[in-house]
C-alpha cells in the first residue's frame, strides 16, 4: 500500500499526468465530433438504401449501438495515450535513473511492479471517469439533437460503459508491460504509439484484403489485434459477421495478464547498473 | 526474519564472502572478502574499472552475483525487513526526476518506506537544503544533487551508510563538508563505506581502507597499517653542497643512497638523526634534511601497479 501510495506521488509531483490530460482533451472533441456526424448519418439514412450491408447497419443504428458509441467517445485516442501514461510510469524510472533509488527503498521487485501496475490503473480509472462524464453530458445533447429518446437508462449503453473502462485498465497494463520490455522512454513510447495506430489501421486493412480473398472467417482474427479488440468489445450490440464482444474482453485480458507477467518477471531478474 | 535473529556482535558489519560477477566477456569481481567494521569510516579504493561500484550494487541487492555473499548486519539486503531504516545509499548523484522538486523527491522515498512525510524536511535541514526544497531537480548544481543524495540517504536515519564517489563533483568546500559529516556519522557508531579514487582525500577521511585491484582484493586494514606495511618505503630527503662527502659517510653505516635530478640525495636505511649526527662528524653542510613518510598515493600506485585499466 505505502509503494502504491509512493507511485501515485510520483505521478503527482511531475507535469506528465496533466500535460497527457490536456493532449487528449482535444482528441476527445475530435472523435466526439466524428461520432456525432455519424450517428447523424445512421440516424438520417434509410436502410434500403445501403444495399446487402443493411444487416449490420441496421445493427450499428439501433439506439443501443447509437448510445454505447457515443458514450464510449474519445476511447481510440484515450486507450493510446492511457497507454503512454502506463509506459512513462516505468521507463522515467530508467530515463532519470531513480529505478536505483525504488529499487533500494524496496528490494522485492514484484512489489514495486504490482504498484506501478496498480498505479497506472488507477490513472486509467479517473481518465476513463472524466471522459465518460464528458460523454454523458455532451452523448446525451447529441442524442436529443437527432431527435432520439434519452438513453441514459440504456441498459447495452451502461455495460459499453463498464466495458470501456475495463479496456482503459488493460491498455495502461499494457503500457507498464511495454515500459518494462523498452526500458528506453524515446524507444518505448515510439513502439507503442506505432504498435497502436499501425497496428489497428494496418491490420484492419490486412484483414479486409484477406477477408475478400479467403472468406469471411479471416474478420475474426481482428479480434487478436488489442486495439481492434477492445474497440469491439464497446460496440453496444453484436453487430453480425463481427465476432461477440466477450471474446474481445476475453483476448485482452490474455494479453495483459502475459505482458504483466512477463514484465514482472523480467524486472526481477535484471541487473541495475 | 525478526529483531530477535540479528546476531548484537555483526549489527552494522558488512561482510563481503567469495563474491563474484561475471559479465560476457568480463569477470568484473573475482572471489572478493572482505569487512567492513561500525564506527569507523571504510575507504573503498580502486583503479577505474575495478569493481568498486559492481561490488557496491551487489551489496545492494541491485546486481546479482554470480557466486558468494554480501551482508549487512549478518543480512543479506533484499531479506531486511525496513532496507531505508538500516542502510543508506548514495549511488550516483543525479538520480532524482528533473521536473520534481527536491522536497518530493524524498517524500515519494518516504512514502514509500513507511516513513513519515516530516522526515524528508528534516533531511534537508540535515544537509543544509532547505532554501531549494522547492526548486526542482533541473536547476540544482552538482554540489546540490549530491547534498540531495545524502538527504535521501539519511531518510531512515540508518545505521550503515554506503557512498559511490560522493565527493565526485564536489567544490572544496563541499570536500571539507562532506568530509566532516561523515566522520561525524562515524563517531556515532555507524558504519561507512566510501568508494573513491581520490587517495588524498581518503588519506584524510578514511580510517580503514579496502583496495581492489581488477576485480581482486589487494589489501585491507587500518590506513596505519597499510601504509606501515610498505615501511622500507620512508626515505629522508637530504640537500648538501657536499652529496659526495656525506654519501660516503651515510654508506658506511650501510644506509642506501640514491640521487634524484635535482640532485637532492635520498636516504633509506637510517633515520634522519642519524643522517645528522653523520654529517656533524664529516663535518658536512646541510640544507635540508626531511623525512618523508609513504602516502596513500603511493602506497595505493605499488599495490595496484599493472593491474589497473581496461580489462
Amino acid at each position: 500500500m505505502n509503494l502504491v501510495r509512493s507511485e501515485l506521488l510520483k505521478i503527482r509531483t511531475t507535469n506528465t499526468w496533466w500535460i497527457f490530460a490536456l493532449i487528449s482533451l482535444p482528441l476527445w472533441a475530435l472523435t466526439l465530433l466524428f461520432n456525432w456526424l455519424q450517428t447523424d448519418a445512421l440516424t438520417s439514412t434509410n436502410p434500403a438504401d445501403v444495399g446487402d450491408q443493411s444487416a449490420q447497419f441496421e445493427a450499428a443504428a439501433t439506439p443501443d449501438a447509437i448510445a454505447s458509441n457515443l458514450f464510449t467517445s474519445g476511447q481510440f485516442f484515450g486507450l493510446m495515450i492511457i497507454m503512454l501514461l502506463g509506459i512513462i510510469v516505468v521507463t522515467s524510472e530508467f530515463f532519470h535513473q531513480t529505478v536505483t533509488t525504488t529499487f533500494l527503498t524496496n528490494p522485492h521487485r514484484t512489489a514495486v511492479m504490482i504498484a506501478k501496475l496498480v498505479a497506472a490503473s488507477v490513472l486509467a480509472l479517473l481518465f476513463w471517469l472524466v471522459t465518460t462524464v464528458f460523454n454523458l453530458i455532451a452523448g446525451s445533447a447529441v442524442i436529443s439533437a437527432v431527435g432520439l429518446d434519452s438513453q441514459l437508462g440504456n441498459d447495452a449503453a451502461w455495460r459499453a460503459i463498464g466495458l470501456n473502462l475495463l479496456a482503459y485498465l488493460l491498455w495502461a497494463v499494457f503500457g507498464v508491460g511495454i515500459g518494462v520490455l523498452i526500458r528506453s522512454q524515446i524507444g518505448a513510447t515510439v513502439t507503442g504509439i506505432l504498435l497502436y495506430l499501425g497496428g489497428s489501421i494496418g491490420a484492419a486493412v490486412v484483414i479486409a484484403v484477406l477477408a475478400n480473398r479467403w472468406g469471411d472467417w479471416i474478420n475474426n482474427l481482428q479480434l487478436l489485434v488489442p486495439s481492434l479488440a477492445s474497440s469491439l468489445m464497446v460496440t453496444g450490440t453484436d453487430i453480425p459477421g463481427n465476432p461477440p464482444r466477450w471474446a474481445g474482453a476475453a483476448v485482452l485480458i490474455g494479453y495483459a495478464v502475459v505482458t504483466g507477467l512477463v514484465g514482472s518477471l523480467l524486472l526481477r531478474r535484471r541487473d541495475i547498473s | 526474519m525478526t529483531d530477535g535473529q540479528r546476531s548484537p556482535t555483526s549489527d552494522g558489519q558488512i561482510v563481503v564472502s567469495g563474491l563474484t560477477k561475471q559479465y560476457k566477456n568480463v569477470r568484473a569481481v573475482n572471489n572478493l572478502s572482505f569487512t567492513v567494521a561500525p564506527g569507523r569510516v571504510t575507504g573503498f579504493l580502486g583503479p577505474n574499472g575495478a569493481g568498486k561500484t559492481t561490488t557496491l550494487r551487489m551489496l545492494l541487492n541491485l546486481v546479482t552475483p554470480t557466486a558468494g555473499t554480501a551482508t549487512i548486519s549478518g543480512r543479506r539486503y533484499a531479506d531486511l525487513t525496513d532496507p531505508l531504516r538500516h542502510v543508506g545509499a548514495i549511488l550516483e548523484a543525479s538520480s532524482a526526476h528533473k521536473g520534481r522538486t527536491g522536497v518530493n523527491h524524498l517524500r515519494v522515498i518516504c512514502a514509500a518506506a513507511g516513513l513519515p512525510k516530516s522526515r524528508a524536511d528534516e533531511a534537508l535541514e540535515l544537509v543544509g537544503l532547505t532554501p531549494a526544497a522547492k526548486r526542482k531537480f533541473k536547476g540544482y548544481s552538482l554540489g546540490m544533487k549530491q547534498r540531495l543524495g545524502i538527504a535521501a540517504a539519511m531518510l531512515g536515519d540508518p545505521r550503515v551508510l554506503i557512498l559511490d564517489e560522493p565527493a565526485n563533483g564536489l567544490d572544496p568546500e563541499g570536500i571539507r563538508w562532506m568530509r566532516g559529516f561523515l566522520k561525524n556519522l562515524a563517531h556515532e557508531g555507524r558504519t561507512v563505506l566510501v568508494s573513491s579514487h581520490l587517495l588524498s582525500e581518503m588519506q584524510l577521511l578514511a580510517d580503514d581502507v579496502v583496495i581492489i585491484a581488477a576485480g581482486q582484493l589487494v589489501r585491507q586494514g587500518p590506513v596505519e597499517q597499510v601504509l606501515g606495511s610498505m615501511a622500507q618505503g620512508a626515505q629522508v630527503r637530504v640537500r648538501t653542497p657536499q652529496a659526495e662527502a656525506l654519501t660516503t659517510a651515510l654508506k658506511a653505516q650501510s644506509a642506501t643512497v640514491t640521487t634524484d635530478e635535482h640532485g637532492v640525495l635520498l636516504v633509506s636505511g637510517v633515520d634522519a638523526p642519524t643522517i645528522g649526527k653523520a654529517a656533524l662528524a664529516a663535518g658536512v653542510e646541510l640544507h635540508e634534511l626531511t623525512t618523508e613518510r609513504p602516502d596513500l598515493e603511493r602506497v595505493f600506485l605499488e599495490l595496484t601497479a599493472g593491474k589497473a585499466g581496461i580489462r
